[in-house]
């Protein structure tokens, strides 16, 4: 029997809240396919004609809360930010819809963002990489910042961006306002290197 | 831009070398001052203990071996040139521990509004540069702000107010303070606290306790250890805004508008642990007023209710205003006094107000035998024949000058810079005789002491301070 597209979409979603809840009450190690396929309502092997592993499922979910997190960075952006001010808005406006991942998102990005497991990064976690790192390089470009070759500016900005994201998942401050400090002190250092690198401010020619 | 900032910032040796010739006073010209801000708003604050504890040890280093090479090279030029190169040591060792108090914050930028405010304590210079600390902290950026809303309130700045001044009107020691109007109407001042700044203040005196290990062996070093414990309880206090506001909030009872006092009302709805909105309070600070030449009249009238407010939170709240540093008195063009930061407040316990009630009435009925008893009593001794003479006579005199012109009658000239210098080398005296072992709280009544009578000094006034005592002490016991 064929199914048709809405049918396809209300069980992705359902798989997508059923993971949700079970990540925050279970946590993401102790959590199983079958578990989720279960509270989904679902066969476990129709569910991994949606999503091949537990990781894909929990990328796809931080994902698609970046991409919202973009969209309202666009929303609040007023466009008088200077560029330390800009980035450090775009971060955190991200981490305001990972809000609710906080609990058990340091597995998960570590499984699906890690730098040092090319051939393994699983595809959604290569997409948000892409989509986080083309909205820095506007922000860099709007900001005059293009001296610096782009694959040297944003591999030290994603270096220093998942610092941050690893520092979150384990900042347990009231609010995470320690990592508000640390995402201000890491922008800082980020517009420092890149502008001594920058032939124009004479930090590096000279 | 970054980029155009650092070019056009100076190095220290630069500023030394901007500093006058003969007859040389030490006076900062605006413009270097004006740089240092701005090389100090390039400094971001390190939350980690680690970069904290680098910063404090490197700095003491720098300033220690800058009054060394003085001595080093002062042995070798006339008297004329060693006053120069005394001048340049001093500017120059006030330069370094700005900027890295700027870099700080937290609670050792309180240090530096507590030198300021002393200014025959310190050099000039150094005085001078440290003032500047007052309302010259790093700024946080728009969004920063945004983001400490969001978590603390749900809601944007915006979204609460009918308007906000994106950029702050003034720093605070733990903060900064914006302007903003309540959708109501009313002017508000709102004061948002650096993220995560409570914790610094405990790598700041974890790494004290480190770097005055080298004490440990001293007769002193369990009451300095009791210090610092105190001095962390009562900064962590400062950091928590809602305590701030219940400390406001009593004091506003006790002050009348009509009396000549404005205590800024708080709007709870709009205040969390690290944001507080009060009410707006026009006027101008200290110097700002100083500067328009007022009349002895104007300024005596400010000294009594200066004073009167001190006596009245001592007596009737039994607080200790900790933290009595001119940026947080407001002089009001109608002549009404406002005071706008009760953050480094300390309430006493009924032991502590007992043990400055004893010390009172042994100094009202002049009776030397019971002023040996309290003072043992206040440091920890309980016997005064525990004491050596030493001990007992330098603090039978610091004593004297805090608590004369409490119970005197007679009036009392602020702006006498020998009885305002006496205190300041009675003080030195104590810590050099090693007499330094009391109660706790001593830490901040010697800073509420010294504070107001500096405060009192610049204004050059005078009053009858027994006086104002006597009536807001009688004004407590009736109620």
């Amino acid at each position: 029997m064929r199914i048709t597209e809405e049918a396809k979409n209300q069980n992705r979603e359902k798989i997508i809240k059923a993971a949700a809840m079970l990540f925050a009450e279970k946590g993401f190690e102790e959590t199983t396919t079958r578990d989720i396929a279960k509270a989904a309502g679902l066969a476990t092997g129709t569910m991994f004609n949606y999503f091949p592993s537990k990781e894909t499922m929990a990328m796809s979910m931080i994902n698609e809360a970046l991409l919202k997190g973009g969209a309202d960075f666009v929303t609040r952006r007023t466009g008088e930010e200077e560029f330390a001010e800009e980035l450090f808005l775009f971060i955190t406006t991200g981490l305001q819809r990972l809000r609710a991942m906080h609990p058990f998102i340091g597995p998960v990005l570590e499984k699906s963002l890690s730098p040092f497991a090319r051939k393994a990064t699983c595809k959604e976690g290569e997409s948000a990489r892409e989509q986080h790192l083309a909205v820095v390089s506007a922000i860099m470009t709007r900001h005059g910042h293009t001296m610096v070759p782009e694959f040297l500016a944003t591999n030290i900005y994603w270096s220093l961006y998942l610092g941050i994201l690893a520092f979150w998942s384990n900042d347990d401050s009231p609010n995470q306002e320690a990592t508000l400090a640390m995402i201000d002190y890491s922008i800082i250092l980020f517009a420092r290197m890149i502008s001594a690198a920058d032939p124009v401010a004479g930090g590096l020619s000279k | 831009m970054m980029m155009e900032n650092r070019e056009k910032s100076l190095r220290i040796e630069e500023m030394i070398a901007a500093l006058p010739d003969a007859g040389n006073t030490g006076k900062v010209s605006p413009e270097i001052l004006a740089d240092i801000s701005k090389r100090i708003s390039l400094k971001k604050m390190p939350t980690s203990a680690l970069t904290r504890f680098w910063s404090l040890g490197n700095v003491q280093t720098k300033i220690a071996l800058g009054y060394l090479a003085y001595r080093v090279r002062s042995s070798f030029v006339s008297a004329g040139k060693k006053q120069k190169l005394l001048n340049e040591t001093h500017l120059a060792a006030a330069i370094r521990l700005l900027a890295t108090m700027g870099y700080m914050r937290g609670a050792v930028m309180k240090l530096g509004q507590i030198l300021a405010n002393l200014p025959d304590v310190v050099p000039d210079e150094f005085a001078e540069i440290l003032g500047a600390l007052h309302f010259e902290a790093p700024p946080m950026h728009y969004s920063m702000i945004r983001e400490v809303f969001v978590a603390e309130m749900g809601r944007e700045p915006e979204e609460i107010f009918a308007s906000f001044d994106k950029k702050a009107f003034a720093a605070a020691s733990l903060g900064q303070v914006h302007k903003a109007r309540l959708k109501t109407g009313e002017e508000v001042a709102v004061k948002i606290q650096y993220p995560h700044i409570a914790r610094t203040i405990q790598a700041d005196m974890r790494n004290l306790r480190f770097l005055l290990a080298p004490m440990r062996l001293s007769a002193d070093w369990g009451s300095m250890t009791e210090y610092l414990v105190e001095i962390e309880r009562v900064l962590t206090i400062e950091a928590d805004y809602e305590q701030e506001a219940a400390f406001c909030r009593q004091a506003g009872k006790l002050f009348e508008r009509a009396e000549g006092f404005v205590i800024p009302e708080i709007y709870d709805q709009y205040s969390s642990r690290r944001i507080l909105t009060m009410e707006f309070i026009p006027g101008c600070h200290l110097q700002e007023f100083l500067a328009g030449n007022p009349s002895e009249e104007l300024r005596n009238n400010y000294s009594l209710l200066i004073s009167r407010f001190w006596a009245r939170l001592f007596y009737s709240a039994k607080q200790i205003v900790a933290d009595p540093h001119p940026g947080n008195f407001i002089f009001m063009a109608d002549g009404r006094l406002g005071f706008i930061d009760f953050g480094c407040t300390r309430a006493t316990s009924v032991e502590e107000q007992e043990m400055l009630a004893q010390l009172e009435i042994a100094f009202l009925e002049k009776d030397p035998a019971k002023i040996d008893q309290v003072i043992a009593n206040a440091c920890l001794y309980h016997d005064p024949s525990r004491m050596s003479l030493v001990q007992l006579q330098v603090i039978r005199e610091v004593i004297t000058w805090q608590f004369g012109p409490i119970v005197s009658e007679k009036l009392y000239d602020w702006g006498d810079s020998d009885f305002f210098l006496r205190g300041m080398e009675l003080n030195l005296e104590m810590v050099q005789k090693g007499c330094s072992q009391s109660m706790p709280l001593c830490i901040w009544t010697n800073r509420m002491t010294y504070g107001f009578r500096a405060i009192c000094y610049r204004l050059k006034c005078q009053n009858y301070f027994g006086r104002i005592c006597r009536e807001e002490r009688e004004r407590a016991q009736n109620g």
